[in-house]
């Protein structure tokens, strides 16, 4: 019996179905907030203001993607800050110190992530240690070795006109905005995961998955090679962004992403995507990257004080998750 | 299977031992230094640190320890307390905050370990020396350049970013700013930027975009290797805006060269590093230190020369 992964496709039940939907209630909290922050500024739609969120936005959104899809079969990974940081300072080092061609470096780069994706789905799926400790420890180690190979030196990231830094890094102008290739793929990425979650077999594994690992397993569900995919495509998402970014600001630097991780899973639940599993959405993600995104920018533009950032964003994302929660309960009543 | 487990994990905890044994043979009979920082080990500023101090080492033919608390004061103690616990030859220490080291220095000093300060300070605790700028002088400095050149006047805000808010150089800095700005009625406004490079770029971008800051003073050494990019994606010239503050950096020494930085604060990062290391083992030796050394100077675009050329050497 397929198991449908997103809510929210039209049909017969159509309209009722869509306003039911977490992402429906996350975009509708999404337009309140760009609202609400466009009043009290009117430079948050000014081009340069939404060119600098685009700038930043398709990177985290890239891992939200691979995220979405590994937290829908009921998993996390809390590496991929550390993935986002490791990957770009090994295709430097590649390049800088052992003269590697910049395309074979970023595939090296590129198979290092497979190899800590595999890791982390094997251990998970094989020896059965819970995604959060085993990805926590994949954090420190990660994070560890950046440090270590770099000796804690930023590297200057690759700047050489040309393919590489035209396809990951380049920039564009669409009338006064100006905007990055990272934004086509961000674009292209989500396509392909709405594609895989909505129409695909595997989306309906991964979903089953998540709702009940072991009927999925007695329908014939290959669990576990499904999630070391997921695992391994999430880490490469993480290392392919972090590319991205390194190329963006010409810096490779080991501590890049700290962070990123909580950031990522708050947009990707904050969108409508279920923590325990069983239920993801791609476009609730780009919603929840979205509202994240507007938030840290918005606070700074109304003015918030320097030091309370922290603060605002805090409380601003409780305050959608509970609205969140209740327009789901309301929905759900109706 | 489980005893095969077993087995293994007897056998590399053996070798383990082992190994370290060694290298710990192998280093018998140097004086052995304590280096504790609260920075992070990948800060422009604490890389060059890192470089001195083990230069120092090197060449004194001391063993050192190195470790870096990345902003946290409590491990840093925690850090401290083991290295007392090993009774070493020296300490060397930052003091990101003031009274941390109270207890501590006096424990020290009863166990007849010489204790010196480098980077930030803390005279009261009874250090034996210390090395580094005096921090509050650095905030009025900057403050006094922005005043003295005619950057800000009354009632404009200007924008400090920090990477740890709270952390005693932010504090320092500020309270040499407050004392210059305050008599005068000029506002700042101290901004979190965290240590991220593409989130401190966002955050500051963000800033700038959204209050046209007068003026900017990089309260720390990340934030101020990003100006150069956050100008860029903040459409905003170089030189339009005057930017002062910490330059212990290679992307912040070619922003002062481009016109993005006014003027910036070069801290003598391996200097700062091998100095402690120098005087501790005098310490050691039973020469008395009781002398502090200040490393710090200002440069601009007609002195940053020598300090690109520093770091083209790396």
């Amino acid at each position: 019996m397929a198991v449908t992964a997103e809510d929210g496709t039209p049909s017969a039940k159509g309209r009722s179905n869509l306003m039911r939907s977490p992402q429906f209630s996350s975009f509708v909290i999404l337009v309140i907030l760009l609202a609400v922050f466009a009043i009290a500024d009117s430079n948050f739609l000014s081009p340069l203001n939404i060119s600098n969120m685009m700038a930043f936005l398709p990177e985290l959104g890239i891992i939200a993607l691979g995220m979405t899809l590994l937290l829908t079969a009921g998993e996390f990974d809390l590496s991929v800050g550390a993935v986002f940081g490791l990957a770009p300072v090994v295709v430097m080092l590649l390049v800088q110190n052992a003269g590697v061609d910049i395309g074979v470096a970023l595939l090296a780069g590129l198979l290092l992530c497979i190899a800590i994706g595999a890791i982390n789905g094997a251990i998970v799926t094989k020896i059965g240690i819970s995604s959060f400790l085993v990805t926590l420890s994949m954090l420190l180690i990660v994070r560890g070795a950046a440090l270590y190979i770099t000796q804690g030196f930023p590297l200057k990231s690759w700047d050489q006109p040309g393919f590489f830094v035209t396809l990951l890094a380049g920039s564009f102008n669409i009338g006064a905005f100006r905007l990055y290739t990272s934004l086509w793929w961000f674009i292209g990425l989500s396509l392909l995961a709405v594609y895989v979650l909505r129409y695909a077999k595997l989306g309906n594994w991964i979903s089953a998955i998540g709702s009940n690992r072991n009927a999925a397993v007695a329908r014939g569900v290959p669990a576990d090679a499904v999630k070391i995919w997921l695992f391994i495509l999430t880490s490469v998402l993480a290392g392919l962004a972090g590319m991205i970014s390194a190329f963006r600001i010409s810096a490779a630097s080991p501590v890049a992403g700290t962070g990123y991780e909580l950031e990522v899973i708050a947009m990707v639940v904050v969108g409508g995507t279920a923590l325990t599993g069983g239920r993801g959405t791609i476009l609730g993600t780009i919603v929840g990257a979205l509202m994240l995104r507007a938030i840290r920018n918005g606070i700074v533009l109304v003015g918030v004080p320097g030091l309370a950032y922290n603060i605002f964003v805090g409380v601003i994302i409780l305050a959608m998750l509970i609205l969140h929660a209740l327009l789901q309960k309301n929905a759900a009543r109706g | 299977m489980l005893k095969f487990g077993l087995k293994l994990a007897a056998a590399a905890t053996v070798l383990a031992g082992v190994a370290f044994g060694s290298a710990a043979q192998a280093t018998d009979g140097q004086k052995t230094f304590y280096l504790l920082s609260h920075g992070g080990p990948s800060d422009a500023f604490w890389i060059d640190w890192n470089a001195g101090a083990t230069k120092a080492c090197d060449q004194l033919k001391v063993t050192c320890k190195i470790s870096f608390s990345g902003g946290d004061m409590a491990a840093q103690k925690e850090a401290f307390n083991s290295a007392l616990a090993a009774k070493p030859d020296g300490i060397a220490t930052t003091s990101a905050q003031p009274g941390l080291w109270t207890e501590e220095v006096k424990a020290a000093k009863a166990a007849g370990i010489p204790i010196v300060f480098f980077n930030t300070d803390d005279p009261a605790t009874g250090r034996q020396a210390y090395v580094g700028a005096d921090l509050k002088e650095a905030g009025a400095i900057w403050a006094k350049y922005l005043v003295d050149h005619k950057m800000v006047k009354q009632g404009d805000k200007v924008f400090l970013p920090v990477e740890v808010p709270g952390a005693s150089y932010q504090q320092l800095e500020t309270e040499g700013i407050a004392g210059v700005f305050d008599p005068l009625g000029i506002k700042y406004d101290v901004v979190d930027c965290g240590t991220d490079p593409a989130g401190i770029i966002a955050k500051m971008t963000d800033y700038m975009v959204a209050n046209h800051p007068p003026a900017i003073i990089a309260l720390g050494d990340s934030v101020a290797a990003s100006v150069k990019r956050v100008f860029d994606g903040a459409g905003i010239a170089a030189g339009k805006v005057p930017v002062v503050g910490w330059g212990n950096s290679k992307e912040t020494a070619e922003a002062v060269k481009d016109g993005f930085v006014n003027a910036a604060a070069w801290q003598y990062p391996s200097a700062q590093g091998f100095m402690p290391v120098a005087l501790l083992d005098l310490a050691a030796s039973g020469e008395p230190i009781g002398y502090d050394i200040h490393t710090f100077g200002l440069y601009d675009s007609s002195s940053v020369e020598p300090i690109l050329k520093l770091y083209e050497k790396k």
